[in-house]
């Protein structure tokens, strides 16, 4: 017997399930709540905080994306607050590496930029950290250039739980941290990959690509990771 | 020795209270890991020797620690019968004293004995020492003591940490039993509850709702998880808690996991706690051996056991979802809530986290009853905490103080202020994820919903006292480094938030920030605040929120002067020296040069610094002296002493001329611009001298005859000659500046006048009036204020002054006037209402005053000036009085006593403080401060009416000499800016070539002080007292300057 | 009516920015009704003039020269826009900011070179530690990015403030 709850979400009264996320109601509902490490079909980790929204009764802002619905709940999605707070997040992602989109393979389908652009980022306030980092290229058919990757771990996730090779995990803390493929071994070498690509449609910037394209010309098919999903679950 | 009965329990605790009560002298050395760090060990082996190769009859143990830090090692001395000695700072060369001692029944030696402690609630038990030594305060008499009430600590530094008998012996383990009798665990859980204890973690979240979550959840797997993982730099109470009694910690696990139905209890404690570790391994395998762990606990059919895991080193594993993480064996990063661990926790299986001290008030609970507890602490917080009072604070140590303690009681009272009788600024409370409350803030009760008001937390319990040498900018950006390297880097907010907040930091300790910085920063803080996932990243600007909140003004400090007040920020200053002096002097250029057999290079150094060096290396109150890095060697340079014979070596000798000659040759070129400096005192004076080195055209005006203010009408002769004064101001003349002497403007010349005249005007006039005490008999003949005397006698004037004088007053212009009716032939009493300690006036002037033969009465208020029928004055009448509480200047109050006493005289002089001319101010059309002086901006000293500025005491209220001067320069600086449109003062400064290499070894001579004319002979006249330093003997001085200045040496 | 005074120039960038402000077409002839271009790459005038209304900035500042020459905007200027990513991220130029400029100069100059390797000093600026956005050494009024921006963008952000009004860009620009 599923339980269903009713909330209200920036006024409106929605009916959903018990269990479900503010975030996956929302976005069921045409309610837009912006997110960088979420991803339909993969477990909810809360990192990005894009997603904040305002639950009456709760003090805190809280993430939409791991926050479930509850009964009597009102959810308010946008406040000046909160977008001032998602404007500063992704300010804060532009400033941490070097995402220089004028050339990246992914300009014009990466997710950071869209965000700003919707968020009207125009400029980012934040001193740019300008960190060397490396590009691993040794992978025949991909390259990681961790100077485009927010640490959202979707490509982690995806690997672990889709394609259940869990080559990809975070090393180091802090600003530190940093994507690593088995154990620190180049991407080329490591010999868990199936090469399955489907960390690269997970990424949401161009810091995982294709090999072979050249400016904006990587798209990606987002809904692979959500199809195989639903259709494990359907099975 | 397994107990699984009541007689084998009842028999462990008999031999335990034996271990403590002997029928022999017993020893204990406080063996904790702070013990340890200041040579207990050593201790604790001489009296092992000692006892051993002597055969003597003496049990000796070691114990925890009792928390007194300042004054470790600390070791207890019990003869049977009678009180526990408790002895500070032993060290192995005190063991044999101590030991005779014990022989002979008599007192260690005095300077070991701190207190003694006749009985001792353990609250689970209740141990009787004995009666006797008289003359030893009983412990809660010692300050650091006082008021402190030991719940978590009962134990601690008093029973041996490796002996579960003795624990036993104070009743340990008799809550578990009684627990486990009753075999009634909702009783129990009722009673957690109705204690309100709160977690001690710094959450503050409720212990009894906690485990009834832990209760209700589905079992049999559940577990029980003590976060001993304590990480903030500066607390180190959890340490201490396992390290001196680590039973009390397993007693109360072992009673969660009865009442909570879980079976398992994991102990998550850092690695870098070796000593707690260890002792927590053996009391863990003891409780073991004894039945208190295992599958039948004491007998009762009860299963539970304890398992420890060593963290690895992750302040981010202090948090509750990431140190589950760490138990897992996965990164220590924590995840969202919910779920919460109550639901899902280690292994996905139910969850309950406390953090150490939490625990250790389980037992006493038990025992004692929620009412008792509840007793103790403020309403919404019950109980105590123990916090680490450490940084510049006198008595640093751990003190557990009932909850809703004001900050004033840990800082004045257990803390005994400042270390060194400075002032206190603030305090840190919880550690790098708290806030910095400031001192006009300590009234404040220390509990968990004042705390989060003021932006601060409670946290671990972690207090750091800062004060004037700590730089609140600094401190924020030291708290944000760490926990910026400690971020697990899994949230944006948190991982990029905190790095940026750390170089916009950075910029502003360089000196690099913008005004604009600082609202960025601030929104930047709320954000991560607001929206990170965990507690780290929520709590991690509270340092900054809250330094920006009550010390916004260091911010904008280091943006707009570019000056740290606190010399910390090093980009910022020259040299410690020159950061303090209020004339920004270079003063490792002028000790190099005069060493370098440069006089007149180390004039024109001097005098480019600062237009009056003879007066001000007479008078200065040298803040210098306070931050010299020598004084970390032996004493600090006499930096005053050197400016004086510098500047007397060339001003009043035939140097003088061509000295004038190359100081007019730094002027710049005249500019036409025409600019009125009012008030020809030092602050006038320091204005027009560097105006007419900028080129412009000045006119000072003043209405009194000669140039000088108070330096020529307060300063007595014998401290400043006026022939020194009149080479200056020759100087000060020569470089263009005109005087108008006897011309007061409001009355002769009016401000709009002055405003029509000149293109800026200038406004030092300083503080003339006396404060007038309210106090009956001030009318009467023979009252006279302290100013008007003082100039008087400057201008050898009648005085009419008795033989029996009483000074009311304790600034530099009381002993001044004290001094100077000893020397017209009075006997003098100086009259304070403080201590010593806070008399304002400069140190050695009090005490040349009393080498004089001036006596000084201390805690003496008057009260009334008794007159005679001819209305002249025949006494004062004064309270006596005591040092009370601390106010907010960090001093005692006094407060006034049943004594009264009386002072014959007649003449007293009232020297309580001086004030600006109200009547000036008011008439001046210009926007005033509360106090009645003038209003001017911070950084450029703008008054409200345009071009016109102010400086000195008219802007701050009486202060001294330096100073004012210091604001007469910067006006001169600011006013040549604004006028001319550009940074001027740069091109003002000749450069010199000198010597740029810091010494290889430090001269190994001490402070070298002027001599002074012997007491005796000087009463007699006004010649002057200082005879300052010798050509030789400041050349000598020099070579001990270590050269700060100096900051990386290239080779 | 006195015409408005726009001042032009590029710092450490393509030129891109300058084309794609080409590139409005003829709508420069409505905007040359209501504005004179006092300073620009396309204009004589060897100095930027005192008393500018607009100044248009492309490119990072990466050297002495540009952050006299964007300083001396900013000064003689009413209102300052960063035209372009350069200007206002930092963008391809600031790709070299990891990299330490002596290391940086010896691998061009030096390794690279085939004949007269040589760091070049003489009439060239010396370069700073980083290329940094404008923003990092003066106020900027509107940033406008885009790799090159829109050249519609452009003649919006012209047309209003011609019009006396405060652009509002809104989301009708994004970085790249």
């Amino acid at each position: 017997m599923v339980e269903k709850v009713k909330v209200r979400i920036d006024g409106e009264v929605i009916a959903a399930t018990a269990g479900q996320t503010i975030l996956e109601v929302a976005r069921a509902n045409s309610k837009y709540i912006p997110a960088l490490c979420y991803m339909e079909g993969l477990s909810a980790t809360g990192a990005c905080r894009l997603c904040v929204v305002e639950v009456s009764g709760v003090a805190r802002l809280v993430p939409a994306c791991t926050t479930p619905v509850a009964e009597g709940q009102s959810v308010v999605t946008s406040t000046p607050q909160i977008e001032s707070y998602r404007k500063i997040a992704l300010e804060l992602l532009f400033a941490e590496r070097n995402h220089v989109c004028a050339v990246c393979v992914s300009s014009g389908h990466c997710e950071l930029q869209a965000l700003a652009q919707e968020h009207g980022v125009t400029h980012v306030r934040y001193p740019y950290s300008c960190p060397r980092l490396p590009v691993d290229t040794t992978h025949p058919r991909y390259v990681l250039d961790h100077n485009r990757c927010i640490l959202c771990g979707r490509c982690v996730r995806t690997c672990a739980e889709i394609e259940g090779a869990h080559v990809w995990d975070v090393a180091g803390r802090g600003i530190g941290s940093h994507l690593v493929s088995e154990l620190q071994r180049p991407w080329g070498e490591a010999t868990t990959c199936t090469s399955c690509g489907k960390c690269v449609q997970a990424c949401p910037t161009g810091a995982m690509a294709e090999k072979g394209w050249a400016v904006e010309e990587m798209t990606k098919h987002k809904t692979v990771v959500s199809r195989l999903t639903s259709m494990r679950e359907g099975s | 020795m397994r107990i699984q009965d009541l007689a084998a329990f009842a028999a462990a605790r008999e031999a335990g209270l034996a271990k403590l009560l002997p029928s022999r002298p017993r020893i204990a050395v406080g063996m904790g890991t702070c013990g340890a760090g200041n040579g207990a060990e050593a201790v604790y082996h001489a009296f092992r020797d000692e006892i051993d190769t002597n055969g003597l009859d003496i049990s000796l143990a070691p114990v925890g620690c009792f928390g007194f830090c300042a004054e470790e090692p600390l070791v207890n001395v019990w003869l049977p019968g009678r009180p526990l000695l408790v002895l500070r700072r032993v060290q192995p060369n005190h063991v044999g004293a101590i030991l005779d001692a014990v022989a002979h029944g008599g007192l260690p030696p005095a300077e070991t004995v701190l207190c003694k402690i006749e009985e001792w609630d353990h609250l689970t038990g209740h141990l009787k020492y004995g009666a006797g030594y008289p003359d030893v305060p009983s412990w809660d008499q010692v300050p650091f003591f006082h008021g402190q009430v030991k719940i978590v600590l009962r134990n601690c530094g008093l029973i041996n940490p490796d002996d579960i008998e003795e624990y036993i012996g104070v009743g340990g383990y008799q809550a578990l039993y009684k627990v486990l009798i009753d075999q009634n665990p909702t009783a129990v859980l009722e009673q957690m509850k109705a204690s309100k204890l709160r977690g001690r973690g710094g959450a503050g979240f409720l212990t009894g709702n906690k485990w009834e979550f832990l209760a209700k959840a589905a079992g049999p797997e559940k577990y029980l998880i003590c976060n001993a993982d304590e990480g903030d730099p500066g607390a180190y109470m959890n340490r201490n808690e396992i390290e001196s009694d680590p039973h009390s910690l397993i007693e109360g696990m072992v009673i969660a996991g009865y009442v909570t139905g879980a079976p398992r209890g994991i102990v998550y404690v850092r690695a870098e706690y070796p000593l707690a570790v260890l002792r927590l391994e053996q009391a863990i395998e003891q409780a073991r051996a004894y039945g208190i762990l295992g599958d039948n606990v004491l007998g009762r059919g009860f299963a539970f056991d304890l398992d420890m895991v060593e963290g690895a080193g992750a302040f981010v594993c202090g948090e509750e979802t990431a140190l589950i993480a760490s138990l897992e064996g996965k990164a220590g990063r924590p995840r969202t809530r919910p779920p919460f661990p109550a639901q899902k926790g280690l292994n996905g299986k139910p969850t309950n986290i406390n953090n150490v001290e939490t625990w250790y008030n389980v037992a006493p609970i038990v025992a004692k009853g929620p009412a008792w507890f509840t007793e103790t602490g403020s309403p919404k917080s019950s109980g105590t905490k123990v916090f680490s009072l450490v940084g510049k604070v006198r008595n640093t140590g751990l003190v557990e103080m009932p909850l809703g303690t004001p900050l004033a009681t840990f800082i004045y009272d257990i803390g005994e202020g400042g270390t060194n009788g400075r002032d206190i600024k603030a305090v840190q409370t919880g550690g790098p994820s708290g806030g910095c409350i400031p001192a006009d803030m300590f009234d404040t009760p220390v509990d968990y919903e004042t705390l989060a008001q003021l932006g601060s937390i409670m946290g671990s319990g972690g207090m750091v006292v800062m004060d004037a040498d700590n730089c609140m900018v600094d401190v924020a950006r030291y708290f944000i480094e760490f926990t910026h390297s400690e971020s697990c880097g899994k949230c944006v907010p948190c991982r990029v938030g905190l790095d940026k907040a750390l170089r916009m930091l950075n910029r502003f300790t360089e000196g690099t920030a913008s005004l604009d910085d600082l609202g960025l920063l601030d929104e930047l803080c709320r954000m991560v605040r607001d929206t990170s996932l965990c507690a780290l990243g929520g709590s991690a600007p509270n340092p900054v929120l809250t330094s920006l909140r009550h010390f916004r003004h260091e911010f904008e400090d280091h943006i707009v002067a570019k000056r740290c007040r606190a010399g910390v920020c090093q980009d910022l200053a020259l040299s410690p020296c020159e950061n303090s002096c209020p004339l920004h002097m270079n003063i490792p250029r002028f000790l190099q040069l005069y060493n370098e057999g440069r006089l007149e290079d180390a004039f024109l150094s001097v005098v480019m610094d600062n237009p009056l060096p003879a007066s001000t290396g007479r008078v200065c109150q040298h803040p210098c002296d306070d931050r010299c890095r020598r004084a970390g060697i032996d004493e600090p340079v006499n930096m005053r002493d050197v400016h004086r014979l510098i500047a007397d070596e060339i001003l009043l000798s035939d140097k003088f001329e061509p000295m004038v000659a190359r100081v007019r040759e730094q002027r710049l070129e005249p500019t036409g611009r025409e600019i009125a400096v009012v008030g020809a005192g030092p602050t006038g004076l320091a204005c027009a001298y560097y105006l007419a080195l900028f080129g412009h055209s000045v006119v000072v005006y003043d209405s009194r005859p000669a140039a000088g203010g108070m330096l020529r009408y307060a300063l007595p002769e014998y401290r400043l000659p006026k022939h020194v004064l009149d080479r200056e101001v020759e100087l000060i003349e020569r470089m263009g500046v005109r005087f108008m002497f006897n011309t007061s403007v409001g009355t002769d010349i009016s401000l709009n006048d002055l405003a029509r005249q000149y293109d800026a005007v200038f406004m030092a006039i300083g503080t003339w009036k006396e404060t007038w005490v309210y106090l009956p008999g001030t009318e009467l003949t023979g009252v006279l204020p302290a100013l008007p005397f003082l100039e008087a006698a400057s201008r050898k004037e009648e005085v009419p002054v008795g033989s029996k004088v009483v000074v009311i007053g304790g600034g530099n212009a009381a002993i001044d006037s004290a001094r100077t009716a000893r020397r017209l032939g009075a006997e003098v009493t100086v009259v304070y209402r403080r201590e010593r300690k806070d008399m304002p006036a400069i140190p050695e002037e009090i005490e040349a005053a009393e080498d004089e033969g001036v006596k000084v009465a201390y805690l003496l208020s008057p009260h009334r000036i008794v007159g005679d029928k001819n209305g002249q004055v025949r006494a004062l009448e004064a309270v006596v009085t005591k040092p009370g509480e601390f106010d907010t200047s960090g001093r005692r109050r006094p407060v006034p006593t049943d004594e009264v006493i009386r002072l014959e005289c007649d003449t007293v002089i009232l020297a309580v403080g001086e004030g600006v001319d109200p009547d000036f101010c008011r008439a001046s059309g210009l926007t005033l401060n509360e106090d009645g002086t003038i209003m001017a901006d911070r950084y450029t000293l703008e008054t409200s009416r345009e071009r016109f500025y102010a400086g000195g005491d008219l802007v701050t209220g009486a202060s001294n000499v330096s100073n004012a001067m210091g604001l007469g320069k910067k006006a001169a600086r600011e006013m040549d800016q604004r006028l001319m449109g550009q940074k001027r003062f740069p091109q003002l400064i000749p450069a010199f070539a000198y010597r740029m290499e810091p010494p290889e070894t430090p001269a190994e001579v001490g402070r070298h002080v002027p001599p002074e004319a012997p007491a005796s002979e000087r009463v007699k006249s006004c010649a002057e007292v200082s005879l300052g330093l010798t050509p030789a003997a400041a050349l000598a001085e020099t070579s001990r300057c270590l050269r700060c200045d100096i900051r990386s040496t290239e080779r | 009516m006195d015409k408005v005074k726009i001042g032009t120039c590029w710092l450490d960038g393509c030129s891109g920015c300058h084309m794609s402000l080409l590139d409005v077409d003829e709508s420069i002839v409505t905007i040359l009704r209501k504005a004179d271009i006092v300073y620009g790459p396309l204009v004589d005038a060897q100095e930027w003039p005192e008393g500018t209304d607009v100044a248009i900035i492309e490119g990072a500042v990466s050297s002495q020269d540009d952050r006299e020459l964007v300083q001396t905007a900013r000064a003689r200027s009413k209102y300052l826009i960063a035209l372009g990513d350069c200007a206002v991220t930092g963008n391809v130029p600031s790709m070299r900011n990891g990299i330490a400029v002596r290391k940086l100069l010896e691998r061009v100059y030096v390794e690279g070179a085939d004949v007269s390797a040589g760091i070049p000093t003489d009439g060239v600026p010396p370069l700073l530690r980083q290329a940094e956005p404008l923003r990092q050494t003066v106020k900027v009024d509107l940033h406008v990015p885009g790799c090159p921006p829109r050249p519609n963008a452009i003649l919006m952000v012209l047309s209003e403030l011609l019009e006396g009004r405060e652009p509002d860009l809104g989301s009708k620009l994004r970085f790249g």
